[in-house]
């Protein structure tokens, strides 16, 4: 099954298929079955949320798909750890997801740690925007962005999907990843102007 | 419109594509790592339980359910012996058929 992804974290819930009451009621059961050790429960638990777990972790990964298991592992286990805490009130899968969402970040912050913050230079956000008529062609404006995202080096790529698919604040990821307001914001600034280029660059190569 | 704008634009009309498929390597790895971490937290439940739950037993565990063994042994997990977690883990498509079996229902046939 494919989903899309278009407004972030909560779109992606929202687009949840299980949102009948009465598939919580399932959720729950599922919960105390865990709960009560039934091993043929955990195998349901798996078969039921690992493809939603990779799928999402994957699109926010990409291309580093080599951390993509351990992060759906992780995961799981710290469902586990935490099934009690599942109260039976939203589905299952986007309790579950938001623990892969942390996890996601968790990634986010410990790459971001490591990375350099650029030197204060001339504000470069005024520049010509780089053509949202592209985003009329939705298709190619998706395989474009993928394209793009896959070939940024790690860290603009990291607080791009960080700032605007996961839809955190500058401040927010300064406070998940130690660096300062302004250096996210540095970042932020040429990450946004490399895909910039990166865009127009692939906008003059389709209309030669 | 500042690139700013224009990313966040960008962001909320183009969507990450997922494809919701996970591999049965992945499946089992993950089930065995849950039931190793069950397991340290305490008996599983017993195998007669699992049953009354309505849920299918395998082969070997049908063999032990009928077993007049104290909970003990019908709170082991059978699986860690057994070839179809090792072709679980290690092959997509693995030549496994045990109804009942987990690791035989993570294959994406």
């Amino acid at each position: 099954m494919r989903r899309g992804i278009s407004a972030g974290f909560t779109t992606y819930l929202l687009r949840d298929d299980l949102t009948e009451t009465t598939l919580f009621v399932e959720d729950r059961a599922l919960a105390a079955a865990m709960l009560a050790r039934d091993r043929k429960a955990a195998a349901e638990f798996v078969q039921r949320f690992t493809g939603p777990l990779a799928g999402y972790v994957r699109s926010r990964l990409q291309p580093r798909w080599e951390d993509v298991d351990d992060i759906v592992q992780d995961t799981f286990l710290t469902a586990l750890r935490s099934i009690h805490n599942y109260r039976g009130d939203a589905p299952m899968r986007a309790w579950i997801l938001g623990i892969a969402r942390h996890k996601v970040e968790d990634h986010y912050r410990e790459r971001l740690r490591h990375s350099v913050v650029p030197e204060e230079t001339a504000d470069s956000e005024l520049i010509e925007d780089p053509g949202m008529d592209a985003l009329l062609d939705k298709v190619s404006s998706e395989e474009r962005t993928a394209s793009i995202l896959r070939v940024l080096p790690e860290h603009y790529r990291v607080v791009l999907l960080w700032r605007y698919w996961e839809q955190r604040s500058a401040a927010e990821m300064a406070e998940m990843s130690g660096k300062t307001v302004k250096g996210v914001e540095r970042l932020l600034a040429r990450a946004r102007d490399e895909f910039g280029a990166r865009w127009r660059g692939k906008q003059k190569e389709a209309a030669a | 419109m500042n690139l700013d704008q224009w990313m966040a634009e960008l962001a909320a009309e183009t969507p990450l594509e997922v494809n919701e498929q996970a591999s049965s390597c992945l499946k089992s790895k993950i089930y065995s790592a849950l039931i190793l971490a069950l397991e340290e937290d305490g008996p599983l439940l017993p195998l007669p339980e699992t049953k009354k739950a309505g849920r299918a037993l395998c082969v070997f565990e049908q063999l032990v359910e009928i077993l007049p063994a104290p909970d003990a042994v019908q709170s082991l997990q059978y699986c860690k012996v057994c070839h179809a977690k090792a072709l679980g883990e290690r092959l997509e498509n693995a030549p496994i058929y045990w109804p009942g079996c987990p690791y035989c229902e993570f294959q994406n046939r």
